[in-house]
Formats: structure tokens, sequence, C-alpha cells
């Protein structure tokens, strides 16, 4: 944490080479959460750019309980989100419309087919091509802002579901629902897609 | 255990969290299951799919601006 703390004031002071180390530690981090919140690469450069600038200007705010990674990440969401304000209606779509519905006994209620699609066994090369790399990000696309974050956080960064909470000012509890609505509703939409293709 | 309680838990059970009962409930249900089944193959692949998808390193042109602008910003407040 000293050491953290220290590399902060180093940065805040105009220092080159401690600029270069928390680039080099966090500016990749900082880009993909902040493009996974506002989908939108002009975007996610001016909410890093207003991070690093956070960073350096209030780095006395570190108290250092938490990780830094942690805080930056808290930083980066607040950022993201009023860059964010305004265009929620543009995709997204209400969760709930998203997710599987059941029947009153329990089982999956829908069209049979979809119901049965399994598409998991569909080649790597496939599933990563630019069509469905395009599919995926569509879907992204649609969920709430606060789902999308928990995706990045979880799925693309690998953070446990403490840290993540911690990185977003949540509990454990809403982080670990959050993302397993989120990724129920990016499986119904790419069961979909896949399905209409097969 | 119907199919809406086995979907429930499966975040837990992909994260190895689900108590072993519950686990053994959850198997039972899948091994006859073949919407399940599906589900969770489906699911476990979304995951994968979506955490390798969205995994982008910062384009080295923003990196060289980001560079830049904070030199400059940060030697005008310094």
């Amino acid at each position: 944490m000293d050491d953290e703390a220290a590399l902060l004031r180093r940065l805040g002071a105009g220092d080159a080479r401690a600029l270069e180390d928390v680039m080099a530690r966090h500016a990749t981090r900082v880009y993909r959460l902040a493009r996974g919140v506002t989908r939108n690469e002009a975007d996610a450069e001016e909410v890093v750019q207003d991070v690093f600038l956070t960073i350096a200007r209030k780095h006395e705010t570190f108290e250092g309980r938490a990780a830094l990674s942690s805080w930056i990440y808290r930083i980066t969401m607040n950022a993201a989100l009023n860059k964010r304000r305004g265009l929620r209606a543009e995709v997204e779509t209400p969760l709930d419309d998203l997710l599987p519905a059941f029947e009153p006994d329990g089982h999956r209620a829908g069209d049979r087919s979809l119901v049965l699609a399994d598409w998991s066994g569909t080649p790597e090369r496939v599933l990563l091509s630019a069509e469905s790399r395009a599919a995926v990000r569509a879907a992204l696309d649609r969920l709430p802002a606060h789902y999308r974050a928990v995706v990045v956080l979880r799925d693309v960064e690998g953070l446990t579901n403490e840290e993540a909470a911690e990185s977003l000012g949540e509990t454990v509890a809403v982080v670990k629902s959050r993302l397993h609505r989120a990724r129920m509703a990016l499986r119904e939409q790419l069961t979909h897609h896949y399905a209409s293709r097969a | 255990v119907t199919c809406r309680e086995a979907i429930e838990v499966l975040a837990d059970f992909l994260e190895s969290t689900l108590p072993p009962d519950a686990v053994g409930r959850l198997q039972a249900h899948l091994a006859g299951c073949q919407p399940c089944q599906a589900y969770l193959n489906t699911y476990r692949r979304t995951r994968d799919v979506a955490g390798a998808v969205d995994r982008v390193e910062m384009p080295e042109e923003m990196r060289a601006r980001l560079r830049g602008f904070l030199l400059e910003r940060l030697r005008d407040t310094a």
C-alpha cells in the first residue's frame, strides 16, 4: 500500500516514470471497463483520460484500505456511467425481456427447438469469428450498463465475486445475482443467434 | 429439483461453491433432463465467449495519446 501511495504522489507531481508505471499496471483494465460500460471507443477514451487525471489529482483520497485497483475501478465505473447517462434508452433492453421463461411447473417455456438447442460444440473458430463476435457484442449492448460492468470484471478480468463487489461498491450477493442474470440474458440471445444459423 | 431451480444454481455450480448435497440433486436432475444439459453447456460457453470477445488491449495509438495528454496536464498543474 505504501508503495502504491508513493507511486500516486509521484504521479500527482507530474513524474513521467510514475505515469508509465500506473499506465502499465492499470490502463488496459480501465480501458476494458470503460469500453464495456460505454460500448463506444471514443467515449471509452475520454473516460480513460478522466480516470487517470482523477487518480493523479485526487491521490490523497486513496485511503489504502482497499486495493488500488478497486479504487481505480470505482472511479472508472462512475466516469463511465456519467458518460453513458442519457444514452441508456438507445439500445439497452429491460433485462426481464432477455431472460428464460418458465412454465408454472418449473419447466422451460417456449419453442422446443430453442429449449433443446445446444450450440456449445460449435468450433472455437466459428464462435470467435467476426460475425459471431458482432453477435456477442450486440447481445452485450442490450444489457443494462451495471450488468455489463459485472461481466467485464468477472468474466473478462477474472476478478472474484468479492473483488468485483469491492470495485463496484456493491454487495457480493448483488454481484452474483447480476452476473447470473447477465449470463442468462446473453445465453438466450446467443442461442437465438446460433439456432437461426443451424 | 425443477428446471428453474437447476438453472438458478448454475453459476455456483460452475464455481464449485454449491454445497455437496445441492450438487448431488443438480446432477441427478441433469442426468434426466436434456434441456438442462443443453442449458448448462451453453451457459458455460456463453461465459467463455463473452469473456474472450471483450478481452481487448488498449490500442497503441490510444495509449500514446493518453500518455501525451496526461503528461501535458500533469506538468501544467504540478
